[in-house]
C-alpha cells in the first residue's frame, strides 16, 4: 500500500513535469512569442519578468528557470495586473471554486446514486422513463446553456416573489452558492445517474444477489447490505473525471455568475491574454487533477477490498 | 446410502404438482417448465436431471421464488410444504422458509458470493435475519459452519473475503451458509459443474456428510449421471421441460423405462472397461421450446419412436412402485418387441 | 397389455424410420451486420436519433443552397426580430422638415392642475419615419421634458428614455425619430414649473409606430429594384428572417445553417481524424507489441493526463488566430493532438484480446495469413466497437467547441458556429431569447441525438446482446 502509494505519486510528480513542458512548449508556439515582454503593461511589470523569465536569455535556458521556479513553488507572475504574483492568485481564488466544487461533486454524488439507484429499482416503470429522460436532457444541454437558465430560473423566481429569495450572482453565504452548485453538478449528476443505473441492473441480475434472496435476506436488507454497496464502486472509479469535468465546468457558471472563484479568473486571463497567469494556473490545476484522481484511486483501493495495491 | 424405508413410512416433505413456468423473451414464450411434479421425503436425496436448457434449475427457483417475473411467470402449479403452498411467494411465511427450512446452493459458487462482504459475514448474515442472533454470536457460530464444512483455520477464513477463497472452498462457504439455520431441504443446483473432479467428490462426500448428521433432504440438480450415482434416492429425469422418468435411482438406473434415460447412459463417461463401445452421443438436438411439439418431446432423437409419439402426448404409464415413465412404448398395444428391446438394453 | 386402445389404430404403434427433422432450427440465421442493423431498427429512439441525424446533415449541406441569405449581412431595420410573419412597409412620401406647433396657454387657467398638460395626441399617423407629439399647453410651465419608454410607465413612473427638454410653456410639439421601429413606445410628457423643475404629474400615450419607408429608401436598400413604380400607400415585403434576425440584425436561419458547417464540420471531422490516428498508433502498439508497444502506452498515458479542456485554451493560443482566419483549423489540430489516446487504448486492447481469442487461433491452424486474420477477423471485430467510439465523439466535441466559443477561444467572428451564436445570445438572454434558445437547441438535438444513436448502435454491435430483448 504505501510502496503504491510512493510509486503513484512519483508517476503524478513525472504527469507534472510533463505538463509543464507542454505548457511552456505551447507558450512559446504562440506566434511572435508574447513571453519576450513587449506586451507587458509597464515597464515594471516588463522588467520583473524579464529578470524572472529570462527571457533575453535562448529558449532552452529560460525552460530551466520556468522549471526551476516551478519546483520551488513559483507559479510565476501577471504581466498585465500591477506583479501581482500567480500564487497569490491561487491563495485567494481558489478556494472559492474548491469550494463550490466540492459542494457540485457531493450533490452530483449523492444525486447520482440516489436517482440511478431509484430508476433500476423502477426498471422500465414511470420514474425510470421519466428520471432517464431528465438524464439524458441534462447531458445533452451544454453547461453555459444550463448556468443562463439557472440564473434565469433565479431572476423569475425572485421578480414573481417579489422580493430577493436567493441573490443571482456573487459570492460570500450559502445562499449564493446553491444554485450554482447544482447547476455545476448537473450534468455530472446525470452523468452518474446514468452509470449507477447500469451498474445496479448489473448487480440485481448477478449470482450473489440471487444467492442473498436465497438466503431470505429481506428486500430492504438485500438492497442496502448487497446491491447498494457493489453498484457504487463503479461510481467511485469515474470520480477522478467528474472532478475534472466539475473544475472546468466551473470556469463556466464562474463566469456566469460573476463568483470570484481562480476559474473566472483563468477564463480572464485567457482572455485578456495574461501568459504567464494562463501558464501558472494550467500547471496548477493539472496537478491539482493528476493528484485527485491519484486519490480517487487510493480510496477506491480502500473500499473495494479485490483491489490490492501493490 | 440406500436406506430400505418402506414406502408407507415415507412422508413427503415437499410435493410439487403440474407446475408450469414461461418466460417472455424476444422470439416469443419459452414454456420452461411443463407439467412438472415431484415429491422429496425427508432424509433422502432426489436428484432432477437433464441436459441443458431442459428447466431443472428453473423448477427449483420456481419454488424458491427465485424466477425473475418478468419476464418470468408461473402459470399453474402447487408446492406444498408443510401444508402450505410456497410457489411464487416471496414475502409471506416465505421469508421463513426461504433460507431458513430451504438453503439452496448454486452452480458457480465464484460469482455466487457477494464480493465485497467477508466470508463470515455472508454466513453470520442468514443467523442474523432468521434466528435473530446478535451480530457476534452469529459470527461465532458462522465460525463453526465453517469448520463444519471442513475449511481450514474457519476462524481466519471467516475474515476474508470470496475473491481469497478457491471454488472448492467457496462451494463450502455456501454450503455453510445454507445449512446455517438447519433447513430441512437444501437445494444443490448443479453444485459441482464449476469444479474440479477432485473438488466434485469432495464436495458431495461433504453433502453427505452433512445429509447424514442433520437429516435434511437434498434435492439435487445435476446433467452428471456420474453425481447422481454417488448422491441419489430418487431419480427425476427432465427433457424439454417435462419429466420424462421417475423412480428410485435404483429403478431409473438398472431398470430405466424411458428412452431419453437410456440415451443419457450411453453419453456418460463410465471407468468401465466392460462397456461394449464408447461413448454414444444422443443425435439431434432438444426441440424448440417456443413451441413445444403436441406429441413426445423426444420424438424426433428417438430410436423407438413410433407414428403415435408424434401428436400424441405420452401419458404416465406406471412401470413399478414409485416408478413411472412417460413414453408410449409401455402402451399395451405397442409392439412387445420393443418393450422387450428397452429392457434389454436397460440392464 | 394387449386390450386395444380404441383412440388408436394398429398403425400407430408403427416404428418410425423415416427421417425426423431433428436439427431444423426454426429461426432465421442473420450476418452480423443483418442482425445489428435489424436490433437497430427496433430501437426506436436509436431510429427516430437517425433520421434527426440525417436531417441535420440535410440542414448543413444543402440547407444553404436554399435559404441563400448572406449569414454575415447586416438588415438594420431588423435587429434582434423575433421569428415573424414576413414583415410589410407601406410606401410613404420622402422626410419633410416639420416646424412644430406653437399654442399659447389659455389666459384664464381654470385648469384644475396648471402644471399638467392635456390632450397629449398625434399630430399625423405614426411611422418608423417620424412620431410628431402635440398637447395642450399648460398654464404655469415654463418647459416641458418628453420622454420615451419601450414599456407602459405605470406604475412605477419608470419613463424612460429622455428624449429632450423644450422651454417655453408654448411649444407643445416634439418630432422622434430617433431609431424607430414598428413596436408600441409609451411617450410621456412632464411639465416643468417655475423654477424649471419636473413635476410629478406626466401624462403618457401609448404609439404603434407603422413601418414605413419612402421610395428612394426602399430602392436603395435593396427592397425593390425600381422606385418609380412604387405608388404612395403601397406595401412593400422586407427581406425576411424565418427565425428573426440576431444583435447584429443578421439572418438567424442563415447562421444556423453556417454555423451547423462549423460545428458539424469540427464535431464530425474532429472524431474521425482522431478515431484514425488512435487506430494507427492502437494497432502499431498491439501488433508489434514488446517494449515499442510500452513505450507507446506510456507516452498515450502522458497525453491522458492532460487536462483536456485546459490544454485546448492552451493549444489555441499557442496555434494564435491570424487575421481573417476562422480558426477552424487550429481547433481541429488542437483536437486531434489531444483526443487520440482513448481510440489508441481502446483499439490495442481489442487487438490483444481478440489474438489471444480461440477462433484467431484456430483461422491461424488453418492456414489463414495474417492479411486474412485482420481483414476477416480482427477489423470486423473491432469495427463494432470503434463505430461506437465515433458516434460518442461527435457529441463531446461539439461540446468542446461550443465551451471554447462561450469563453471567446472558439471559432472567431464572425465566422458563427452554434457555440459563438449561443455565446452572444446569452448576452441578450432576457430581451430577445430567441438569440440563444435557437443555437442552444441545435446543440442539444444534436447532441442528443448522436448520444441515443450511440447507445443504440452499442446495443445492436454489442454481441453479447444479441439475441437478448
Amino acid at each position: 500500500m504505501f510502496a503504491y502509494t510512493v510509486k503513484r505519486l512519483l508517476q503524478g510528480v513525472v504527469t507534472i513535469w510533463f505538463i509543464a513542458t507542454a505548457t511552456f512548449a505551447a507558450m512559446h508556439a504562440v506566434p511572435g512569442d508574447p513571453l519576450t515582454g513587449e506586451r507587458a503593461t509597464t515597464e515594471e511589470i516588463r522588467r520583473n519578468l524579464e529578470a524572472r523569465y529570462g527571457l533575453d536569455r535562448p529558449v532552452l535556458d529560460q525552460y530551466f528557470i520556468y522549471m526551476g521556479n516551478l519546483l520551488k513553488g513559483d507559479f510565476g507572475i501577471s504581466f498585465t495586473q500591477q506583479n501581482r504574483s500567480v500564487n497569490d492568485i491561487i491563495r485567494e481564488h481558489f478556494p472559492v471554486s474548491a469550494t463550490l466544487g466540492i459542494l457540485s461533486i457531493v450533490f452530483a454524488g449523492l444525486g447520482g446514486i440516489l436517482w440511478g439507484a431509484l430508476t433500476a429499482l423502477y426498471r422500465q416503470r414511470l420514474p425510470d422513463l421519466a428520471i432517464m429522460f431528465l438524464v439524458i436532457l441534462a447531458i445533452s444541454v451544454p453547461s453555459f446553456v444550463v448556468a443562463a437558465l439557472g440564473q434565469l430560473a433565479l431572476v423569475i423566481m425572485n421578480t414573481t416573489l417579489g422580493f430577493s429569495v436567493l441573490p443571482i450572482a456573487g459570492w460570500g453565504t450559502l445562499s449564493h452558492m446553491l444554485v450554482p452548485s447544482i447547476v455545476l453538478g448537473l450534468g455530472t449528476m446525470a452523468f452518474l445517474t446514468r452509470l449507477m443505473r447500469s451498474s445496479m441492473l448489473e448487480i440485481v441480475n448477478s449470482d450473489f444477489i440471487r444467492t442473498a434472496r436465497a438466503k431470505g435476506l429481506p428486500p430492504a436488507r438485500v438492497f442496502l447490505r448487497h446491491e447498494l454497496r457493489n453498484a457504487i464502486l463503479p461510481v467511485v472509479t469515474v470520480l477522478g473525471p467528474a472532478i475534472a469535468a466539475i473544475t472546468t465546468g466551473g470556469f463556466v457558471v464562474e463566469l456566469v455568475f460573476a463568483i470570484p472563484g481562480l476559474g473566472r479568473y483563468f477564463v480572464e486571463a485567457v482572455q485578456q491574454l495574461d501568459y504567464t497567469v494562463i501558464m501558472g494556473t494550467t500547471v496548477f490545476y493539472g496537478g491539482f487533477l493528476v493528484f485527485m484522481v491519484i486519490a480517487v484511486d487510493l480510496v477506491y483501493g480502500l473500499i473495494d477490498p479485490r483491489v490490492t495495491l501493490e | 446410502m440406500m436406506e430400505t424405508v418402506s414406502t408407507e413410512t415415507r412422508t413427503a416433505l415437499l410435493k410439487v404438482d403440474d407446475l408450469h413456468v414461461e418466460f417472455d423473451t424476444y422470439g416469443g414464450i419459452v414454456k420452461a417448465v411443463r407439467n412438472v411434479g415431484f415429491k422429496v421425503d425427508e432424509g433422502r436425496t432426489l436428484a432432477i436431471v437433464g441436459e441443458s436448457g431442459c428447466g431443472k434449475s428453473v423448477t427449483v427457483q420456481s419454488i424458491m421464488g427465485l424466477t425473475p417475473t418478468p419476464p418470468g411467470r408461473i402459470t399453474k402449479g402447487t408446492a406444498m410444504f408443510d401444508g402450505v403452498d410456497i410457489l411464487g411467494q416471496k414475502v409471506i411465511d416465505g421469508e421463513d422458509i426461504r433460507g431458513a427450512r430451504i438453503g439452496m446452493i448454486f452452480q458457480d459458487p465464484m460469482s455466487s458470493l457477494n464480493p465485497t462482504m467477508t466470508v463470515g459475514d455472508q454466513v453470520a448474515e442468514t443467523l442474523i435475519v432468521h434466528r435473530g442472533f446478535s451480530r457476534k454470536q452469529a459470527f461465532n457460530r458462522a465460525v463453526e459452519l465453517l469448520q463444519m464444512t471442513h475449511i481450514p483455520e474457519p476462524e481466519k477464513r471467516a475474515r476474508q473475503y470470496p475473491f481469497t477463497f478457491s471454488g472448492g472452498m467457496l462451494q463450502r462457504a455456501m454450503i455453510a451458509m445454507a445449512i446455517a439455520c438447519e433447513p430441512s431441504i437444501l437445494i444443490a443446483d448443479e453444485p459441482t459443474t464449476a469444479l474440479d473432479v477432485t473438488i466434485q467428490a469432495q464436495i458431495l462426500d461433504l453433502l453427505r456428510e452433512l445429509q447424514g448428521s442433520t437429516g435434511m433432504a437434498i434435492i439435487l440438480i445435476t446433467h452428471n449421471l456420474g453425481v447422481v450415482a454417488h448422491l441419489a434416492d430418487d431419480v427425476a429425469v427432465m427433457y424439454a421441460g417435462e419429466i420424462v422418468e421417475q423412480g428410485t435411482a435404483e429403478d431409473v438406473f438398472y431398470r430405466s423405462a424411458h428412452p431419453y434415460t437410456l440415451g443419457l447412459r450411453a453419453a456418460m463417461p463410465l471407468n468401465d472397461p466392460a462397456r461394449k463401445h464408447g461413448l454414444k452421443p444422443i443425435e439431434g438436438t432438444p426441440p424448440d421450446m417456443f413451441d413445444p411439439p403436441r406429441g413426445c418431446a423426444y420424438f424426433a432423437r428417438c430410436p423407438y419412436a413410433m407414428s403415435v409419439c408424434e401428436k400424441n402426448a405420452p401419458p404416465r404409464f406406471e412401470i413399478g412402485p414409485h416408478h413411472h415413465s412417460h413414453c408410449w412404448v409401455h402402451h399395451s398395444d405397442a409392439p412387445p418387441g420393443a418393450r422387450e428391446q428397452l429392457r434389454v438394453e436397460a440392464t | 397389455m394387449s386390450s386395444g386402445d380404441p383412440r388408436f389404430g394398429p398403425t400407430d404403434f408403427e416404428p418410425v424410420t423415416a427421417a425426423r427433422s431433428a436439427e431444423t432450427i426454426p429461426r432465421p440465421s442473420l450476418s452480423y451486420w443483418q442482425d445489428a442493423w435489424r436490433r437497430l431498427k427496433e430501437n426506436r429512439r436509436a431510429l427516430i436519433s437517425l433520421y434527426i441525424v440525417i436531417a441535420l446533415g440535410l440542414f448543413t449541406v444543402p440547407g444553404p443552397w436554399f435559404w441563400r441569405v448572406d449569414p454575415a449581412a447586416q438588415d438594420v431595420d431588423q435587429i434582434s426580430q423575433p421569428p415573424a410573419l414576413p414583415e410589410v412597409a407601406t410606401i410613404i412620401g420622402p422626410y419633410v422638415p416639420w416646424a412644430g406647433v406653437l399654442a399659447t396657454p389659455a389666459a384664464d387657467s381654470d385648469a384644475a392642475v396648471p402644471l399638467v398638460t392635456d390632450n397629449l395626441r398625434l399630430f399625423e399617423p405614426a411611422t418608423t419615419q417620424a412620431v410628431r407629439l402635440v398637447w395642450d399647453p399648460a398654464a404655469e410651465a415654463t418647459g416641458y421634458a418628453v420622454y420615451r419608454s419601450v414599456y407602459d410607465p405605470d406604475p412605477d413612473r419608470a419613463l424612460g428614455l429622455p428624449l429632450t427638454r423644450i422651454s417655453g410653456a408654448e411649444a407643445v410639439s416634439f418630432e422622434d425619430r430617433l431609431g424607430l421601429e414598428p413596436k408600441p413606445y409609451w411617450y410621456s410628457i412632464v411639465v416643468l414649473d417655475q423654477d424649471g423643475i419636473e413635476v410629478e404629474e406626466y401624462r403618457t400615450l401609448e404609439v404603434q409606430p407603422l413601418r414605413a419607408v419612402s421610395p428612394e429608401e426602399a430602392e436603395g436598400r435593396g427592397w425593390v429594384d425600381d422606385a418609380a413604380n412604387l405608388q404612395l400607400g403601397n406595401q412593400i415585403r422586407l427581406p425576411y428572417h424565418p427565425l428573426g434576425t440576431d444583435y447584429l440584425g443578421r439572418d438567424m436561419l442563415a447562421r444556423l445553417m453556417y454555423g451547423a458547417r462549423v460545428s458539424l464540420f469540427i464535431g464530425i471531422f474532429a472524431p474521425l481524424l482522431f478515431v484514425l490516428v488512435g487506430i494507427v498508433y492502437g494497432s502499431a502498439a498491439g501488433f508489434i507489441g514488446g517494449r515499442f508497444d510500452q513505450m507507446l502506452m506510456r507516452f498515450a498515458d502522458f497525453v491522458v493526463a492532460l487536462p483536456f479542456l485546459l490544454f485546448m485554451i492552451l493549444f489555441k493560443i499557442g496555434f494564435g488566430i491570424g487575421p481573417g482566419e476562422s480558426g477552424v483549423f487550429p481547433m481541429l489540430v488542437a483536437l486531434v493532438l489531444l483526443a487520440w489516446p482513448a481510440s489508441a487504448r481502446l483499439v490495442r486492447g481489442q487487438i490483444l484480446q481478440i489474438r489471444e481469442e480461440g477462433y484467431i487461433g484456430a483461422s491461424r491452424l488453418l492456414g489463414a495469413g495474417t492479411g486474412y486474420l485482420v481483414f476477416r477477423h480482427m477489423l470486423p471485430n473491432t469495427i463494432g466497437v470503434i463505430l461506437v467510439t465515433l458516434t460518442f465523439a461527435v457529441p463531446s466535441v461539439i461540446f468542446t467547441e461550443a465551451f471554447l466559443s462561450f469563453i471567446g477561444m472558439g471559432v472567431a467572428p464572425p465566422t458563427p458556429s452554434w457555440g459563438s451564436m449561443s455565446n452572444e445570445g446569452i448576452r441578450t438572454m432576457l430581451s430577445h431569447p430567441h438569440e440563444l434558445i435557437f443555437p442552444a437547441m441545435l446543440i442539444s438535438v444534436t447532441v442528443l441525438a448522436f448520444n441515443l444513436l450511440g447507445d443504440g448502435l452499442r446495443d445492436a454491435l454489442d454481441v453479447r446482446m444479441r439475441g437478448r430483448e
